[in-house]
């Protein structure tokens, strides 16, 4: 616990700014050099392990508020009722087995300036360099009825944990017969093919389980990710386009945008209809975390701006944003992503603290979905750093959706491939 | 607020400007490529399966020849041909030499049937024990198959059985070589059935 001291704060105007920091005692410095990472999630975990992969002698604390991390991905195989809860559970034991200091503790504040994090239960660690990756917070203003209180009766399950056990308990207790209404959140967000997957998934449960039952989904946008493939899908397996298809897509275009949420009557209002469902799975829009907010890390889109390279906050030097919550241009919100910056990010770290130069940075971004019994696609990208604009582009000729006409055998495959991909990228980020 | 906002952006533009100029000078780095590959191949290339294969302790010309067919479209794939068009020869090059220096990890206890051992031994005496040397675990001049994904080497002798991987497009291998493996894997076939192909997947897989 070296890089751990406790001093005196005043806030100002929101922010956490250390008093006289000339005068305090010097603080003990790791060999290495101190990082802080804010948030123990797929972006914060990976950042640690290759930190002291790379360099034992870094000190590598990470503030992270819950005791265990719920994965998203393969949350909609519990919803579908193909995976426990606990088996979407990791825990921290892999990081802290490493040296890495587990604080748990919601991080309340983060001074650039002063070089420290605050947490909620006024301790106060100083950093060298900090990483934030709190992932995302919802935008919860905007529809009459809803609110974080709603939440309760109305999951969003867009943070794995109580949220996909609730969804799915109330799934479990519905009737056939029932209405399941998914409202997809606006771009940019969280998992772009999550909701469709996610549909794809509850259908899946309630043609074996209800089969007079239906989701719809509600949509703002005029199209999404992947939307061929799992067009596709929905033909081959849940009757997409006939009179009793079990999945349906409506835009706001054709139904209106969502005026009004009602928690207790369980009903949705749109300009110009009403749904009665028995199940409302209302996936908010979203901006960073709240702590990035907070921190003054983002810009007026709500998401925060980096350095491509280094993932270095574009607004407070020292300080790093990846994940969800940065913006990284090409790349789209995902584990996959995360995990990939969270290893450039480790990179930039280890020689922005030796003083020596970063190699050239590479990324990948693998998602791969599952639409039903042995029947999973995939998209991939490789991507390069450019410097002349800040920006990270896909390679061209590369990458790319799984072909809409792969064979059965393929599909098969990819669905193999999927559960390897999780249980690869589990290790490879919590160890 | 105004002024701190203002002074900290202008650490940040020299924080960039410290990047960016270093940035035409960055080295290619053999663990940057690789290690975006344990994503999905686990870490260092050691796979905790059920199917992705480990390519941790591979054979490095092995596994640069197969980037290369996947890049080509040679060899077939689900995703592997779409992501290998991503990099150079020399990327290719760093990343097969880097994973052949790890160790082939062998984490996963994998289901495997006694009896189908036993013959898949035999069988492996027989058709496989040329190349494939010490058990399969030698990585010296072709793949390791020793522990192994059963999933991904069922995949791999359905594929190589059913001509969909083609071994007359390996440029990599001599025409010698490729007629020998061709000549093995009909035997295999024909002289073992349905179970033999079973059978050396699970030698191979009781391996750990
Ligand atoms: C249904 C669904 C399916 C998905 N499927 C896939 C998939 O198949 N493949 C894929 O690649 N991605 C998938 N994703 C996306 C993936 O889960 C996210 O992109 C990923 O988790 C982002 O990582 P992150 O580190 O940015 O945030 P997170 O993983 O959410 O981690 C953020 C962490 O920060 C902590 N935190 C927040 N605030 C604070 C604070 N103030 N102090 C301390 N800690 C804090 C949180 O508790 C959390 O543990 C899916 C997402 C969903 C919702």
């Amino acid at each position: 616990m070296t890089n751990l001291s406790r001093r005196n704060f005043i806030k100002i105007g929101g922010a956490a700014v250390a008093g006289a920091t000339l005068g305090l005692p010097h603080i003990a410095r790791a060999a290495g050099g101190n990082v802080v990472i804010v948030g123990g999630g797929v972006g914060g975990a990976t950042t640690a392990r290759y930190l002291k992969l790379a360099n034992p002698d870094i000190s590598v604390t990470v503030v992270e508020p819950k005791a265990s991390y719920h994965t998203c991905f393969m949350s909609n195989e519990v919803l579908g009722g193909e995976r426990t809860l606990e088996g979407i559970e990791v825990g921290y034991d892999g990081l802290k087995s490493m040296g890495i200091t587990m604080v748990q503790d919601r991080a309340a504040g983060i001074d650039p300036d002063a070089k420290t994090v605050t947490t909620a239960g006024g301790e106060t660690l100083s950093f060298d360099r900090c990483v934030v990756a709190p992932g995302i917070s919802f935008v919860t203003d905007g529809i009459e009825g809803y609110d974080e209180a709603a939440q309760e009766k109305i999951p969003h399950a867009w943070q794995a944990g109580p949220q996909t056990a609730l969804l799915r308990s109330q799934l479990e207790a519905m009737e056939d017969g029932g209405l399941v209404v998914i409202i997809a959140p606006p771009n940019p967000f969280r998992c772009p093919p999550g909701p469709y997957e996610r549909a794809s998934l509850i259908a899946h449960y309630l043609k074996a389980e209800k089969p007079k039952s239906k989701v719809m989904i509600l949509d703002p946008k005029e199209k999404f990710s992947k939307q061929g493939l799992f067009t596709q899908a929905w033909k081959d397996l849940y009757g997409f386009g006939t009179d009793d298809s079990m999945i349906e897509w409506n835009t706001f275009s054709k139904v209106g945008a969502i005026n009004k949420l009602d928690a207790a009557a369980m009903t949705v209002e749109t300009d110009f209809e009403s749904f009665d469902p028995a199940v409302i799975n209302y996936i908010p829009p979203q901006k960073a975390g709240k702590i990035a907010l907070n921190a003054d890390l983002a810009d007026d889109s709500g998401w925060c701006p980096v350095d491509k390279m280094t993932f270095e906050s574009s607004k407070h030097a020292g300080v790093h944003v990846i994940g969800d919550a940065a913006i990284a241009t090409a790349m789209p919100k995902s584990g996959y992503s995360a995990n990939s910056q969270g290893k450039v990010t480790a990179a930039a770290i280890v020689a922005a603290l030796s003083g020596k130069e970063m190699p050239q940075p590479s990324y990948v971004n693998t998602c791969y979905s599952i639409a039903g019994t042995d029947y999973g696609f995939s998209v991939a990208a490789v991507y390069r750093y450019n410097a002349e604009d800040n920006t990270i582009a896909g390679v061209k000729g590369a990458g790319g959706l799984t072909p809409v006409d792969a064979s059965a055998e393929q599909r098969k495959r990819e669905v193999a491939f999927a559960h390897s991909w999780y249980n690869n990228i589990r290790k490879d980020t919590w160890g | 607020m105004k002024a701190r906002g203002i002074l900290s952006s202008a650490l940040a533009f020299m924080a960039l400007v410290s990047v960016a100029g270093k940035a035409p000078a960055a080295e290619l780095e053999a663990s940057m490529l690789a290690n975006t590959c344990n994503g999905c191949h686990g870490p260092n290339g050691t796979s905790y399966g059920p199917a992705a294969p480990t390519i941790g302790g591979t054979n490095a010309a092995y596994m640069f020849e197969t980037m290369i067919a996947f890049r080509e479209g040679e060899r077939p794939s689900t995703i592997m041909q779409r992501i290998a068009k991503g990099y150079s020869d020399e990327e290719l090059k760093l990343i097969a030499d880097y994973f052949a220096k790890q160790p082939f990890g062998r984490v996963v206890d994998q289901d495997t049937d006694p009896d189908l051992v036993a013959r898949g031994k035999q069988i492996y005496d027989n058709l496989c024990e040329d190349c494939h040397e010490d058990e399969g675990m030698s990585a010296i001049d072709y793949p390791a198959l020793a522990g192994q994904m059963m999933p991904y080497l069922d995949h791999q002798l359905h594929d190589l059985i059913s001509g969909r991987r083609d071994l007359e497009k390996n440029e990599a291998l001599s025409s010698k070589e490729r007629r020998k493996k061709m000549r093995n894997l009909k035997e295999l076939v024909e002289t073992e059935g349905g179970d033999g192909v079973a059978a050396v997947i699970h030698f191979f897989g009781s391996k750990n």
